[in-house]
């Protein structure tokens, strides 16, 4: 119950923001009702899945500072799981889920042991090298389909089918992913006032001092990847569903790894709000630039030169984010 | 016996020419500490610089090293000060996109302006080349003449570090910055020829590499990858760790060679179904984490 209350205070945040996060809230819960084109849909539902994966990033990489630059393979270990279950025994969605979040929170205690041993830039490269080798391996799998991948084929799964999840119009996976992306906020809304959050910033602030204040140091990072971790499994087996058709390059390619960190990295790592506004520019201009740069002007690659160059320019003049400009501007007005 | 002895020496020469990639990598991050995720993408450059010249003017291959030498000089010098200079005062997370970003750039730069289809080398004095060193084993000439530049550059590298005035301030900034700066030694300019020195070098190797290795511009991130193995392996900051580690990396690539060798001494059925070559590269990765993990200083690595 005090959880609950907990998730569900946001006062401490101005009245501002609480203003423009409620309306936006009010507008994509009516956004399917306005007249869109099947093109905003599918951008509609990347920004969510993104913010998700973002929120999740933010836990580990925002809060506790610790770059992780290896999430996509528990994105394909969700998704795995999910269309295996459903592929060869006919499970549904709704428990293939679960159960893919605990393959994916075990294999993060298993990798996480050793791996919170590293700091700095050598943690980050190791993260790299796991989600590879685990890429490497799901490749050459037979039984999850090697380098071809898995098919959700909708002629043996008719749509529509809740439990499966399994749908024709993009309306209804909208539905699904917008539940969970509220569900997202509150859970971080919580977890940013938890004693975990707090542990993990002064983590972030000062490891040494941390230690010396009592903070189980290493065993607080190994939980804050298992939580990161069960977010972005979730949205793996949404994205399986979605998607229908699965294959290593698509899911645990470095690229979905570099993109989730970017997402909370430009909107304002360490902030409720960032993953979110990150995802929320990010996602758009990748696919309309790509739309009409990549197919529409025939130039190949031009779109994530741009993307480049905005990365590019973030990272060196503006590394704590939108959110961080935000939050100066604020601070001079005071 | 000929497996075995083949398997070997071919790692041990593609080792050699690995070092060289990632000689460029340990310069810069043990003069800055920072970890360059576009180091494939220079080699890229380098590779694309070896073909293109090599072709345009009708030359040899091997005469194009100076040409993608002096391209990466000044790659490396432009990527400092234009870029990497503004990333320093962030956050290491900054650092780590930042460089993540001109990676992207580059990539995509390149497939914008040569197209994503493979190219590769089909004259030179030395390609297609290959002679009989004895025992069986046969060795491409090209490998050999790369194998033979990189011991070359990679003595007249630590000739440069460790006898002239300029390499050893690049060296003294690398120990310690600011003592170096109390001694009037310009570590700005450092930081600059540490990009030059770290650019040059992997360009050269891409050069070589190009040789018998076809191009495209998706090529960067496995040698990245590889290179970070090795200098993980041979300790960040530490140019003869590079070398070592660059020749262990060669024989890890080669586990597939060394899997036939046991395969037909032991006539054992079951090992030839396992799809060894598909698993390449995972050895290299997979030895990265295990390196990093038991020992993360390396086995020559002077900073942690």
């Amino acid at each position: 119950m005090e959880t609950l209350k907990s998730a569900l205070d946001f006062s401490d945040f101005p009245r501002l923001d609480l203003v423009v996060a409620g309306s936006l809230a009010i507008l994509f819960l009516i956004f399917p009702v306005f007249p869109h084109s099947s093109f905003a849909m599918a951008t509609m539902i990347q920004f969510l899945m993104f913010s998700l994966y973002g929120m999740g990033w933010n836990t580990i990489g925002g809060y506790g500072g610790q770059v992780d630059l290896g999430k996509a393979q528990y994105v394909g270990i969700g998704a795995y799981t999910t269309t295996v279950m459903l592929v060869r025994w006919d499970i549904p969605f709704w428990f293939s889920m679960p159960v893919g979040v605990c393959f994916a929170v075990l294999w993060s205690f298993v990798l996480g042991y050793p791996l919170f041993r590293l700091k700095g830039h050598y943690f980050a490269i190791a993260t790299i090298a796991t989600s590879l080798v685990l890429k490497d391996l799901f490749e050459v799998w037979d039984f999850v389909g090697a380098a071809r991948g898995l098919e959700i084929s909708p002629i043996k799964f008719p749509p529509p089918d809740f439990l499966r999840l399994i749908f024709k119009e993009d309306v209804y996976y909208y539905d699904v992913i917008l539940g969970f992306f509220f569900v997202g906020i509150l859970y971080m809304n919580w977890f940013r006032k938890s004693r975990l959050g707090f542990q993990l910033r002064a983590i972030k602030d000062n490891e040494e001092v941390a230690r010396s204040l009592g903070i189980n140091v290493h065993w607080a990072k190994i939980k804050t990847y298992a939580i990161a971790t069960a977010f972005v499994s979730v949205v793996g087996s949404f994205h399986a569903c979605y998607i229908k058709n699965i294959e290593p390059e698509d899911t645990m390619s470095l690229d979905i790894s570099i993109l989730i960190a970017l997402m909370a990295m430009l909107g304002g790592a360490g902030s409720l709000w960032g993953p979110i506004i990150g995802a929320g520019i990010l996602i758009p201009l990748k696919s309309y630039l790509k739309e009409w740069l990549g197919a529409t002007a025939g130039l190949i690659g031009i779109d994530l030169i741009l993307y480049a160059l905005i990365i590019m320019v973030i990272s060196a003049f503006e590394p704590r984010g939108i959110w961080g400009i935000v939050q100066k501007v604020r601070r001079r007005r005071q | 016996m000929e497996i075995l002895l083949s398997a070997l020496v071919s790692g041990l020469l593609l080792g050699l020419v690995l070092a060289l990639v990632a000689l460029g990598l340990t310069i810069i991050f043990g003069v800055m500490d920072i970890v360059n995720f576009a180091h494939g993408e220079f080699l890229m450059v380098g590779m694309y610089t070896g073909l293109l010249t090599a072709q345009g003017l009708g030359i040899d291959p091997l005469l194009t090293l100076p040409v993608a030498g002096a391209v990466g000089f000044l790659l490396g010098v432009v990527c400092y000060f234009g870029f990497i200079k503004f990333l320093l005062r962030g956050p290491m997370v900054a650092q780590l996109l930042g460089t993540f970003g001109l990676m992207l750039f580059l990539r995509n730069l390149a497939l914008l302006i040569f197209g994503s289809e493979d190219r590769a080398l089909h004259h030179g004095l030395l390609v297609g080349k290959s002679f009989d060193i004895g025992m069986g084993v046969i060795v491409s000439a090209t490998k050999l003449a790369a194998a033979g530049l990189s011991v070359a550059a990679f003595v007249a590298v630590w000739l440069f570090m460790n006898r002239t005035r300029i390499g050893k301030a690049l060296t003294a900034t690398a120990l310690n910055r600011s003592a170096a700066r109390y001694m009037g030694i310009p570590t700005e300019r450092m930081n600059a020829l540490a990009w030059g020195a770290g650019g040059a070098s992997v360009t050269i190797a891409g050069a070589l590499i190009v040789n018998f290795w076809s191009v495209n511009p998706f090529i960067g991130l496995l040698f990245t990858m590889i290179a970070f193995a090795i200098v993980a392996l041979g300790g960040f900051g530490s140019v003869p760790g590079a070398f070592f580690a660059g020749l262990v990396v060669g024989l890890i690539m080669e586990i597939p060679g060394f899997w036939d060798f046991f395969m037909f001494t032991f006539n054992a059925d079951w090992m030839a179904k396992v799809p060894m070559t598909s698993f390449k590269y995972m050895w290299v990765y997979l030895a990265y984490f295990v390196i990093m993990v038991v020992r993360p200083r390396g086995l020559f690595g002077w900073k942690h």
